[in-house]
């Protein structure tokens, strides 16, 4: 058995339904009216121990309220979850216990006192030993630089100081899994690049990482997997290399020619695939799929019209593919 | 144990964070008490009213503001409004029952609490020429009973927070819980003094436990038996609305809805 498992797993959220302006507000105390909304919709998932899967999707997917059926904090309208073989809404303190949970935009620090009282708080939680606690603190400081964070009141610290010390609250008690919600949202690049490589790190250490993101660094620096949802659904879900041969097979040639060539004279000879004129005569850009025709071919045909002189090629980037899953592209 | 001690030492340590806050919030607490004792001190200037003179109604209104200051320091909203900015879910996520663990916190406020209401005891009994002693058996009852409003307070306002989950805003419920307990607790005026219409719901509420029963004790006014009584009735309070709280919070749960982030 997996160590997270999901089966058809549905939140339905009620949402006030109101017309606009103040008569609608007003309608609203004596009529009321609903509208259902299914922000998670029948998801499949199964995480191995050890995996590392990034949860992806626009706003609105439904990542967090995944994130939040998985951790047991809200209960689900339909379906059944299993992480480590506890049901996390109904055996909460058990799942508590094998889990670690980082929310972005919250902290889990006690936000009046020094980052230290909090997580000497967390040692009593979780019962650690002091001896254990006293090394999990040295191996956090290594990574995230904690002990000049120690003494300071959380309140204080910048964005990036605050991430690193609720990263070290998220994973003081050496959780089986840890899920991150946007765990480099606001950070600037030098702390971004210091948080994946933790995560780097923590993953080579054999934990379990699900991570939610908007930032495709993150996904490429940490994830082997990924799993992308829209509306609820899923609708990829795989090693990053079969998402970018599934979705993202385009390139892009752009080539500078030795004279004014139009492009429809280009296309007569490249009848599959796709040529734009560019900015000037002398420029255009060709489209092709990289399964069915090769660089090399694209410039033998090229060649066979015109002199070329300078080229460059766009690779298929998993923005592509996300950014075509957030326009609504994929799903239809 | 350990992690609930933990949490009480925290929340202790976060009221202290604030003391400028907390000095006011006793300035302004004081103010009320001496109030109270000015007005007090002219209604009964003629004469006992309700079966209560001067040195009694000194002695009530103590017990009464001593009662009400129990879990001020703390304050319901800091339960509630984790509750509607969505911070319950990292609470949510750790190894503690939920309940004990807010109750802890609520119990953090004693400290600064006791301390408040030990200087306004001395302040009245050095400005207003002594104070109303109980004996010892009733100063035993009475104890007993003073240390049972700690948990009937926590749990009327943590059942109160919990409306947040379907209100999403807490100040009218707040607002409304304490209008509702001042009033029906007896820390407004002496339960004896209300009309029979207000003096009804009062008998059957659970809020007379907060204030008028400890009173009562610490008066003399119920003894033996019957300030025994009182006690079973207090206590059965707690035990109905703590494990009330856990039923309305299952409930709860399943309305929590935690929108972004």
């Amino acid at each position: 058995m997996s160590l997270v498992e999901a089966r058809g797993l549905t939140k339905i959220f009620r949402r006030p339904e109101k017309d606009p302006g103040l008569r609608g507000s007003l309608k609203h105390l004596v009529q009321r009216r609903f509208k259902e909304f299914r922000a998670v919709d029948g998801i499949e998932l199964s995480i191995e121990a050890g995996e590392s899967v990034a949860y992806v999707g626009p706003n609105g997917a439904g990542k967090s309220t995944t994130i939040k059926l998985l951790t047991g904090i809200l209960v689900p309208t339909a379906g059944t979850v299993r992480v480590a073989g506890a049901e996390p809404h109904t055996d909460r303190m058990v799942n508590a216990r094998n889990i670690g949970v980082l929310f972005g935009q919250r902290t889990q620090l006690w936000w009046d006192l020094p980052v230290r009282e909090s997580l000497a708080l967390l040692r009593d939680m979780y019962d650690l030993s002091p001896a254990f606690y006293k090394q999990r603190l040295e191996r956090l400081d290594e990574v995230l630089g904690l002990a000049d964070l120690l003494p300071v009141v959380a309140r204080k610290l910048s964005l990036g100081q605050r991430m690193r010390a609720d990263l070290a609250a998220a994973l003081l008690h050496q959780p089986k899994i840890v899920y991150l919600d946007e765990p480099t949202i606001g950070l600037d690049i030098s702390v971004k690049d210091r948080v994946r490589q933790f995560l780097r790190e923590l993953r080579e250490d054999g934990t379990t990482l699900m991570l939610t993101t908007h930032d495709l660094g993150d996904i490429e620096d940490v994830c082997e997997r990924i799993v992308i949802i829209d509306e609820g659904r899923k609708i990829f879900d795989g090693p990053l290399a079969q998402m970018k041969d599934r979705f993202a097979r385009v390139r892009r040639m752009h080539l500078q020619l030795a004279e004014p060539t139009p492009a429809e004279k280009l296309a007569e000879r490249l009848p599959d695939v796709e040529v734009i004129a560019g900015d000037s005569p002398t420029e255009v850009t060709v489209t092709f799929d990289r399964f069915t025709h090769t660089a090399g071919q694209i410039i033998a045909g090229v060649l066979d019209v015109v002199e070329v002189g300078e080229l460059h090629l766009d690779e298929p980037a998993i923005e592509d593919v996300v950014r075509k899953v957030y326009a609504g592209e994929l799903l239809r | 144990m350990k992690p609930y001690l933990g949490l009480l030492r925290m929340s202790t340590r976060r009221i202290l964070t604030y003391r400028l806050n907390s000095l006011i919030l006793w300035i302004g607490g004081a103010t009320f008490l001496a109030g109270s004792l000015a007005v007090w001190h002219a209604l009964l200037s003629e004469g006992a009213i309700g079966g209560y003179d001067w040195d009694q109604m000194k002695a009530y209104l103590l017990v009464g503001w001593a009662t009400a200051s129990i879990g001020s320091a703390y304050g319901d909203w800091w339960m509630a409004s984790r509750i509607f900015d969505g911070h319950v879910a990292t609470d949510l996520t750790k190894p503690l029952d939920y309940q004990w663990a807010r109750f802890s916190e609520h119990m953090g406020g004693l400290a600064t609490e006791f301390i408040a209401i030990t200087i306004a005891a001395t302040a009245i009994v050095t400005f207003t020429g002594g104070l109303v002693v109980p004996g010892p058996g009733q100063a035993l009852l009475f104890a007993v009973s003073f240390l049972l409003v700690a948990p009937l307070k926590f749990t009327i306002a943590y059942i109160t927070t919990m409306a947040c989950f379907w209100t999403q805003n807490f100040m009218g419920v707040s607002w409304a819980k304490d209008a509702i307990v001042t009033l029906f607790s007896g820390a407004l005026i002496p339960l004896a003094l209300l009309p029979a219409w207000l003096a009804g719901p009062a008998a059957v509420l659970p809020f007379a436990s907060i204030t008028a029963t400890p009173a009562a004790l610490y008066l003399g006014q119920a003894t033996g038996w019957e300030a025994l009584r009182l006690l079973a009735v207090q206590a059965a309070w707690v035990l109905v609305l703590w494990w009330g709280a856990r039923l309305i919070w299952r409930r709860a749960l399943r309305a929590l809805t935690v929108h972004g982030g």
